[in-house]
């Protein structure tokens, strides 16, 4: 699948901004199954500069400040990426969970050693003893990792009811497993937090999913916004993604932007600013096919 | 001389060190240790009297200067005062270098330790360190990878608590790496100790420290991105709440840099600037003392308040220099201990030259099973150290049973490190006589290039019970000089001479920082608000405390009415129909004055007035410190001052006398600069405001016995003196007018406030290219020019006559546009920044 990815993000102050220093999270990675083709960051007001770098986890970062008084700021990030399945991983061929677990506290490997970093607690993922208790429903004795990760995913995807107005950006999971309820984040970070509860690595992936028009309809422009889903460390099978919002593995509906331990490390646009007084927001996202290849999988609406 | 324990007897007669350690005066045998002889010796010769009276001399110096500990808090919450004790901790130069070399080591290594962990973390490949330690650390955060540093060094300053063994080893109990706290201590002890102690001193040949600090300046200097001569150095504090707030003043103040707190920095094209009353200028190097997380709101912690965003970037685009880098705390951390022998192994290939006290990281599960089988001996604490903050206090763990603990410590195993408990050194301490304690000794290392420079001194810390080996400053129970002993005469050094170093000559300070201009202006307020309520208050005792004369019933309804308007006592006594209903002001008065709890009383006035100055303690002499202290200090309800009216009057004419002395030091003593400028500032607005609520509340309307009122009004205001020497007893209104609002000679008249206020306006920096007047300027000569044009007689006649519109419009006009100067003032220099914020996000869906 190809796409052609449009975000913008608009902010607008009630008086006037002197400064701001902003850092963006919004190029989607190349990786074996994804292909980034080109890129582009637009942003206005213009800054001095903009300086790009890989971060500690790989994913392209932007940093740029304005220091120019504005009443506004937008910015729009652009791309071109060609999404192939994923070879899918059985899920009986997966090693046993335990086996993960042991394996992590050993594997000294590069790929071991950046697995185990996402097994702790981080900012958006803290630890509470009810987590193990939901985990092990799934992760039963023996059972191979994959196998019980989509079994978690499933229940959380049963469970939790999906309601945008319920949470925000700094909700934590604990709350979020209190009241049942979340966005797609709020899924991705609980059920890390059960994986990291057993000992497993699990990481956050920001992304996108292709906007999908409902039958007969012309296809809707913006009114999503950034997706997001998690990745679940499966030993020698490798970083298996799912998502708990739509209860499937990711496939080429699902665009890889960036992953971190959580939301935190790879927010799409973070920003710090001066005075302003009120400040206003508005997201549109479009992800349109570039050609007219029907998708293989359907992805379920969110309830 | 005989040099049995007996010839000391007078001041160190008793002294037993607890059996089982190691003493650092005496022998097992009770014998003078070979270099603590003179010493003894000394205080013998000394005798008693003379050593208790020097020691009260040092102690009243440490008051003096409030070398004080802990910032504010909350008001109440006042900075304890540092505790020092007389005698030294002693040891030998030969000593000495070998725990520098230690130390240096120790540097040395944990500097790669940082490297590798922020690079490369080939000690997590190759399994030297577990990769748990790092990653379940909350305080490795990915933003620190990739700084470019400016000789590839994190570690610039280092330093480790020492403790000695009862076999007279050495054992390093902890390290100190993210902004070690002591320095300033350690310098402030060894200007009093070798004051107290002149003559042993100098035949002790006690090694100095400024050539510590010499190096920490080079080190500095060498940090700037590019080579300079004269690269700006700020010094980060935490900001006047922390408790390292007055050692952080007070090592800027020594080493000569700008204090700055993270609202005082703002980062332009990843350039860190300054922000001051000119604008915003380069900084090149940070010496920061604020934790690494607090530095940057946009990428490290954005809950902070204290940062400046954009630092990170700044940092990693290698333009400004930081000290100790980004990060750096990483290691201060007990689980570290536990790997250190293995570390230096693997790193430097050597053995540790110090041991360092035995430790056990949790997170590992051999360890783990050993700590959990022997809690008892051991000390549990949190594995990760963040300076300044922990969920569980060493204390409150030491408290739980063995069994608690353990469910706790299996909890999440990571989180937790235990050290042995370790037996320290006894050293003798004053406290009227001469009892043991126990030593710790805070070193101090900076790096100079290859190899680090060792304090030749120390922070000697002591505390009476073997507490746990968390050594915060905060816990221990005093303080001492640490004097190394070097064989012949030490070569003096100065910080201020550089040898081949021309001076610029220069007429203005240091760049005076926007938050700094605006405590002082308050500083300046204040000063003014307090002498003119203990003005009234003086006048208003005198006549109520029976020194009576028969007009005091005419007066004082007045008094009460400007009392009431500067909010001193309840509005109601303004009123003559309320006052009778009010319990007699006699009974309310002094409970009012102090009342903390009334922002506008006359003690939250001399809180604030000793709250500001002890803020702005960089940029006053000590001299103008001590007068505030003695301001604060004087001012006091029962039980330690005022308990009747008679008392006030006493107080409030010392308070007075002190407030004077502070407008004079400031007068004769500050130079010209910028900070003098504001603080006149703020007294000249201040004082404006007051002559206008004094006219306004005692003339109108015009009272009916003229001649005592007038009096009144001129003893409050200061000229009573003027206008008697002008027009003997014969009181008239116009003559009262002119001497408090448009006589230009009279240093307490509207006119000559805003004469003064014009002038410093017209030197404060602008922007020289924008042509007329600043909106501050206009504002200040449209004041003074209404004030220069009053026709007084033609009011003082009208209002004679009973029409007081013109002088209560005047009064009105003054009062709306004085505000207004004012805010154009703080708009232009004083509010450079309001505070930064979050931009907000929504969640992806």
């Amino acid at each position: 699948m190809k796409y052609k990815v449009t975000h913008t993000t608009k902010y607008a102050y009630s008086q006037a901004v002197p400064v701001c220093h902003n850092l963006i999270h919004l190029a989607p990675r190349t990786l074996p199954h994804q292909v980034c083709h080109d890129y582009k960051l637009l942003v206005h007001p213009e800054p001095f500069s903009i300086s790009n770098r890989k971060d500690y986890f790989g994913n392209d970062v932007s940093y740029f400040s304005i220091d120019q008084a504005h009443l506004g700021l937008a910015v729009t990030a652009t791309s071109r990426v060609t999404v192939s399945p994923i070879p899918e991983v059985s899920e009986a061929e997966t090693p046993s969970w335990e086996t993960v677990v042991k394996e992590l506290a050993n594997d000294r490997s590069p790929e071991g050693l950046d697995a185990d970093q996402f097994v702790f607690d981080s900012r958006g993922v803290k630890h509470f003893p009810a987590l193990v208790d939901y985990a092990k429903v799934s992760f039963e004795k023996d059972r191979p990792i994959l196998s019980a990760a989509l079994d978690l995913t499933s229940r959380i995807y049963k469970d939790f009811k999906y309601d945008p107005r319920a949470t925000t950006v700094h909700t934590e999971i604990h709350e979020v497993f209190e009241e049942r309820h979340g966005v797609c984040q709020d899924f991705a970070h609980f059920q890390i937090g059960c994986l990291r509860s057993i000992g497993l690595a699990a990481r956050y992936v920001s992304g996108y999913l292709r906007t999908e028009p409902p039958p007969g309809k012309p296809r809707l422009v913006g009114a999503d916004a950034s997706h997001a889903w998690l990745s679940v460390y499966c030993g020698k099978a490798g970083w298996v993604d799912m998502d708990p919002t739509n209860n499937v593995r990711a496939s080429t509906d699902h665009i890889t932007v960036a992953w971190g331990r959580d939301y935190y490390d790879v927010c799409p646009i973070q920003g710090t600013i001066v005075g302003g007084g009120e400040h206003k927001m508005s997201v549109s996202v479009d992800v349109a096919p570039e050609d007219s290849v029907t998708p293989q999988n359907q992805v379920d609406s969110p309830t | 001389m005989s040099t049995s324990p007996l010839s000391v007897k007078n001041v160190f007669q008793g002294y037993t060190p607890p059996s089982g350690v190691y003493d650092e005066f005496m022998t097992d045998t009770q014998q003078p240790r070979a270099h603590s002889k003179l010493f003894l010796d000394s205080i013998a010769q000394i005798g008693r009297n003379e050593f208790e009276h020097r020691w009260q001399q040092a102690q009243r110096t440490v008051q003096a200067n409030d070398f004080a500990y802990s910032g504010y808090a909350t008001p109440e919450d006042k900075a304890r005062p540092w505790e020092l004790d007389a005698i030294p901790f002693l040891i030998t130069g030969a000593e000495w270098d070998t725990v520098s070399t230690a130390l240096n080591q120790r540097a040395h290594l944990l500097n790669l330790v940082l490297k590798d962990l922020y690079g490369e973390q080939s000690l997590l490949k190759q399994g030297i360190l577990p990769p748990e330690l790092v990653f379940a650390h909350p305080g490795f955060l990915r933003a620190y990878h990739g700084q470019q540093l400016q000789n590839d060094c994190f570690l610039n300053f280092y330093a480790a608590d020492l403790a000695r063994s009862p076999n007279g080893e050495w054992w390093v109990l902890a390290d100190r790496t993210e902004a070690p706290s002591g320095i300033g201590f350690a310098l402030e002890n060894r200007i009093l100790i070798s004051r107290m102690f002149p003559e042993l001193f100098h035949q002790y040949h006690v090694e100095r420290l400024a050539p510590f600090f010499i190096a920490a300046q080079e080190t500095l200097r060498s940090l700037a991105p590019q080579a300079q001569e004269n690269p700006r150095v700020v010094l980060l504090s935490q900001g006047q709440t922390s408790q390292n707030y007055f050692e952080d003043a007070y090592l800027a103040r020594y080493l000569g840099y700008t204090l700055v707190e993270g609202g005082d920095l703002a980062v332009r094209k990843n350039q860190v600037m300054l922000k001051t009353l000119g604008g915003l200028i380069p900084v090149d190097v940070i010496l920061r003392r604020q934790n690494s997380n607090d530095c940057d709101p946009l990428e490290l912690d954005s809950s902070s308040r204290k940062g400046a965003a954009g630092l990170t970037q700044a940092a990693r685009s290698g333009q400004v220099g930081i000290a100790n880098a980004l990060g750096s705390g990483l290691i201060e951390s007990a689980a570290f201990m536990a790997f250190m022998p293995r570390l230096c192994k693997s790193l430097l290939g050597e053995e540790l030259l110090m041991p360092g006290v035995a430790s056990w990281w949790c997170g590992v599960p051999d360890q783990l099973d050993y700590v959990l089988k022997n809690l008892e001996k051991l000390v549990i604490q949190p594995a990760f150290r963040m300076r300044g903050k922990n969920n569980h206090t060493p204390g409150a763990l030491s408290k739980m049973s063995p069994k608690k603990l353990a469910e706790l410590i299996k909890t999440d195993p990571t989180q937790f490190a235990a050290q042995e408990m370790v037996m320290r050194s006894s050293i003798p301490v004053w406290r009227g006589d001469v009892q043991p304690a126990y030593l710790s000794l805070r070193t101090f290392a900076v790096n100079s290039g290859d190899s680090y420079t060792v304090m030749r001194g120390a922070l000697a810390r002591t505390a009476s019970l073997l507490d746990p080996l968390e050594l915060s400053l905060r816990k221990g129970e005093g303080s001492k000089d640490a004097w190394v002993l070097a064989d012949s005469p030490v070569e003096y050094v100065t910080l201020l001479k550089e040898q081949g170093r021309t001076v610029t000559l220069r007429h203005s300070g240091a760049e005076l920082p926007s938050r700094a201009a605006d405590n002082i202006f308050w500083l300046g307020r204040q000063l003014e608000r307090a002498e003119a309520i203990a003005r009234l208050l003086r006048s208003t005792v005198s006549r109520l405390s029976g020194e009576t004369r028969s007009t005091s019933d005419l007066e004082v309804p007045v008094l009460l009415r400007c009392l009431a308007d500067q909010g001193q006592i309840e509005p109601g006594y303004a009123i003559d129909k309320l006052r009778s209903q009010l319990p007699p002001v006699e009974q309310i008065l002094i409970a009012s004055v102090f009342d903390k709890s009334q922002p506008t009383s006359l003690r939250s006035v001399l809180d604030q007035l000793f709250r500001l100055g002890s803020i702005v303690r960089d940029r006053i002499s000590l001299d103008t410190w001590r007068i505030i202290r003695r301001i604060d200090k004087g001012f006091l309800p029962a039980p330690y001052g005022v308990t009747n009216l008679s008392d006030v009057l006493t107080m409030t004419n010392d308070l007075i006398t002190e407030l004077a002395a502070f407008s004079g030091i400031i007068m004769e003593s500050m130079t010209r600069t910028q900070a003098f400028r504001f603080l006149e500032l703020g007294r000249r607005v201040e004082r404006s405001l007051q002559i206008m609520s004094l006219v306004k509340n005692c003339f109108v309307p015009m009272p009916q016995a003229q001649g005592p009122i007038f009096e009144t009004v001129l003893e409050v205001a200061d000229s009573l003196m003027t206008y008697r020497s002008r027009y003997l007893a014969n009181l008239q209104l116009a003559a009262v007018l002119d001497l408090l609002l448009t006589d230009e000679t009279n240093p307490r008249s509207l006119v000559f406030q805003f004469m003064r206020l014009s002038k410093h306006v017209e030197q404060l920096p602008r922007n020289q290219a924008q042509p007329g007047y600043t909106a501050e300027q206009r504002l200040v000569m449209t004041l003074l020019h209404s004030v220069r044009m009053l026709d007084i007689q033609s009011i003082a006649e009208a209002h004679s006559l009973g029409d007081y519109q013109p002088l209560e419009s005047l009064i009105e006009t003054w009062e709306s546009q004085l505000p207004k100067f004012s805010e154009a003032i703080s708009h232009r220099y004083l509010v450079h920044a309001v505070s930064s914020h979050q931009l907000s996000d929504i969640s992806p869906q």
